[in-house]
C-alpha cells in the first residue's frame, strides 16, 4: 500500500470529481464514482474545510457490475443492487431488508477476542448478488462514499463503517493514540478514538467502493506535508494513510489557580500531513482523563 | 383545468395547489422510487398545511416536525400523551375509552391513550429526527402501526391494539407484544405517524415477500403478514442466528431508516 496521499489522475472526460478526486462523467446530476452532486459549488470554509455535499436523493453509485442506490436525506439507506459474483460487507446491524433471494453468509475477520474486547461486531456478514439488500445507520447524517482505487486504502473510526465491496480488504490497527490513566490503586488505558482503527484497501488490483456514515456533517481537507491541526478525537472520521496521529494537552490560563487541573484540560488530537483528513459535526463528549500516568505520546501546553 | 391528484394519498386537489390539501404531501415535486421499488413518502413542506373534517394539521418544522393541530368544534384528535407538544388551556383532554390498560403496561405501551376535542389548537410531536407520514385511511380500511409510532389520528378513526401473534414473533419481531391497529368504519379519517430517519413504502403483490429489519417496520396495511424468520447467519460467537420480519403480501408496507430502539420506547 503506498503511503503516498491520494492525488487526482488525469482527467479523462475534462471533469474531475472535487470530491472523490477520480475522473467523472459531467453530464450527470451526480458522480457515478461517489453519488457527490455536479451541479454545486463547493462550500470551502474560510478556514480550508471543505463541506461533504450530501448525496441526492436517489443518486446512484456504480462499483464493478452492481449500483448503489442513495435513498433518503435525513437517515440515507444504501439500497445496493448486486450482480451476480459481486458483494458487500457489512455488520448485521445495519441490515434494514432484503429480498429473500440474496444470498446472506457470516463472513469472520481476524480475532474475534479483540473484536469483542474492542465492542465491535464480532462477525460481519456478506451480500452476495444477484439480488438486492439495504443498509442504514441509526443516526440523522449522510452517507459518505469512498471510492478506493486499487492499492489505495483509508483509516477509519471504529464504527462508522457502512459497507464495503468485497473486493476492499478490510484489517484493523492498533489505535496510535492512547492515554493511561490512574483509577484509585489502578492505572487504565484509555483511547480517545478507540482501540482500533479500521483499514481499507483496495487490493487484489481492483478498485473498491467504501460506504460510511457520518452523524452530521462531514468536512474534508487536505493537510501539507508536516502541516498539522487539532481536532476532537471523537470528531475524526477517516484520514489517508499517510496522516499521522498524536495527543496533544491543553491547559488554558487560570491565573495561576489549579483545580483539578483534568476538569479544564482539553486533550486533542493532532493529524499531521500530507493527506486527507475528514471531521464530523456531531462528536462524543470528550472523557474526562484523571491523572495521566503515561501515553501514546502527548505534547503539552499551559497558557 | 384538470384536478391535480395527489401521489401518496390520491386525493383530488386543485390546480393551483403547491401542497395536498388532505395529506401535506407536495405536488409539484415527482414521486421518488428506488429502483428496487420503494417509494419514498414525500418531506412535508416546512408549514404545509392539509385539512380533515373541518379541522386542519400544520407541519412545523423538518428535523424533528411539529403536527400543530386547529379542531373544530365537534372534531377531536387521539394522542399517546406524551406526544403533546403544547395546547390552547380551553383544549379539553380526556381519556380515549379503550380496555386493556394492564396489557398495555405490561407491554410496555402508556397505560391511557388521550384524546382533545375542539374548538382550538394543540401540537404533537416525538423526539427524535424523522418525518411525519400522513395515511388517509378511507371507510373498511385497516392498518397496523408499531408501538411508539403513532403521533395522532383524527376522531373519526377507530383505535385498538393488537397482540401480535407466536412468541417467536414477540420475542424476535422488534415489534414488542403489540400492534397498534387503526380502523375507520362511516367516515374517513387521518393518522399521523412519526417515522424515524426517512420513510419508504412499498406495496406487496398477493404472496409477494420482503425480509426487513423487525425494529424497521413502520406500518402496513392489515392484510399484510408478518412472521419473525430465523437466518442461518450467526451474528455473533455465541448467538443464534439472526431474525427477521418476513411481510407477505398484499398490502403497503412502510418501513423507516432509523430503527434504533429510543429511550422513548
Amino acid at each position: 500500500m503506498s503511503n503516498a496521499p491520494v492525488t487526482p489522475a488525469p482527467p479523462a472526460t475534462g471533469y474531475i470529481c472535487r470530491f472523490c478526486r477520480l475522473p467523472s462523467d459531467a453530464g450527470g446530476l451526480s458522480c457515478p464514482n461517489c453519488g457527490a452532486p455536479v451541479d454545486v459549488r463547493a462550500a470551502v470554509s474560510d478556514s480550508g474545510w471543505v463541506e461533504q455535499p450530501a448525496i441526492k436523493d436517489m443518486a446512484k453509485i456504480q462499483f464493478g457490475q452492481s449500483v448503489c442506490q442513495i435513498e433518503g436525506t435525513l437517515v440515507p439507506s444504501a439500497d445496493f443492487a448486486l450482480a451476480a459474483g459481486e458483494g458487500v460487507v457489512f455488520s448485521h446491524h445495519t441490515l434494514l431488508w432484503t429480498a429473500p433471494g440474496t444470498h446472506l453468509e457470516p463472513w469472520a475477520k481476524g480475532s474475534f477476542f479483540n473484536r469483542m474486547y474492542a465492542g465491535m461486531p464480532v462477525v460481519l456478514m456478506r451480500a452476495s448478488g444477484p439480488g438486492h439488500v439495504a443498509l442504514s445507520e441509526d443516526h440523522p447524517g449522510e452517507v459518505v462514499a469512498l471510492p478506493i482505487p486499487a492499492g489505495r486504502g483509508f483509516l477509519v473510526r471504529e464504527h462508522a463503517f457502512l459497507a464495503a465491496s468485497d473486493s476492499v480488504d478490510y484489517t484493523w490497527q492498533n489505535s496510535p493514540v492512547w492515554l493511561q490513566v490512574q483509577k484509585g490503586n489502578e492505572s487504565e488505558f484509555e483511547y480517545p478514538v478507540g482501540p482500533y482503527l479500521d483499514v481499507f484497501v483496495a487490493g487484489g488490483g481492483s478498485p473498491g467502493l467504501l460506504l460510511l456514515h457520518c452523524p452530521g456533517n462531514l468536512f474534508v481537507r487536505d493537510l501539507q506535508r508536516g502541516q498539522a491541526i487539532l481536532v476532537q478525537p471523537g470528531s475524526w472520521v477517516y484520514a489517508d494513510t499517510s496522516v499521522t496521529f498524536g495527543l496533544h494537552a491543553e491547559y488554558p490560563a487560570s491565573g495561576g489557580v489549579r483545580w483539578g487541573s483534568y476538569d479544564y484540560r482539553t486533550v486533542w488530537m493532532r493529524l499531521q500531513g500530507p493527506g486527507r483528513v475528514a471531521v464530523r459535526s456531531i462528536f462524543e463528549k470528550p472523557e474526562r482523563y484523571a491523572g495521566l500516568v503515561g501515553s501514546s505520546g502527548m505534547s503539552l501546553r499551559r497558557w | 383545468m384538470d384536478r391535480l391528484e395527489c401521489q401518496w394519498c390520491h386525493a383530488q386537489n386543485p390546480p393551483e395547489a403547491r401542497s395536498c390539501e388532505h395529506c401535506g404531501a407536495p405536488l409539484d415535486r415527482a414521486a421518488l422510487v428506488s429502483d428496487s421499488g420503494w417509494r419514498e413518502a414525500p418531506r412535508l413542506r416546512d408549514m404545509a398545511k392539509f385539512q380533515f373534517s373541518n379541522s386542519t394539521c400544520q407541519v412545523e418544522g423538518e428535523l424533528v416536525p411539529v403536527a400543530e393541530i386547529n379542531l373544530s368544534p365537534g372534531d377531536g384528535v387521539i394522542f399517546e400523551h406524551h406526544t403533546m407538544l403544547w395546547k390552547d388551556e380551553s383544549v379539553p383532554v380526556g381519556v380515549y375509552p379503550l380496555g386493556g390498560g394492564l396489557k398495555r403496561s405490561l407491554g410496555g405501551m402508556p397505560y391511557v391513550v388521550t384524546q382533545a376535542g375542539g374548538p382550538g389548537r394543540i401540537a404533537f410531536s416525538r423526539d427524535a429526527a424523522g418525518e411525519i407520514v400522513t395515511l388517509l385511511l378511507h371507510p373498511t380500511m385497516e392498518i397496523d402501526v408499531r408501538e411508539h409510532a403513532f403521533l395522532a389520528a383524527s376522531h373519526s378513526v377507530r383505535y385498538s391494539f393488537e397482540r401480535i401473534k407466536g412468541l417467536a414473533n414477540i420475542l424476535h419481531g422488534g415489534s414488542g407484544m403489540y400492534l397498534d391497529r387503526f380502523v375507520t368504519a362511516g367516515e374517513p379519517g387521518i393518522v399521523l405517524l412519526h417515522g424515524y430517519g426517512n420513510v419508504f413504502e412499498r406495496t406487496l403483490a398477493p404472496g409477494e415477500k420482503i425480509l426487513l429489519e423487525p425494529g424497521g417496520y413502520l406500518y402496513k396495511d392489515s392484510s399484510v403478514t408478518m412472521q419473525a424468520v430465523q437466518l442461518n447467519v450467526r451474528t455473533g460467537v455465541f448467538r443464534h442466528g439472526m431474525y427477521l420480519a418476513e411481510m407477505t403480501g398484499p398490502g403497503r408496507v412502510g418501513i423507516q431508516s432509523m430503527y434504533h430502539h429510543h429511550a422513548s420506547e
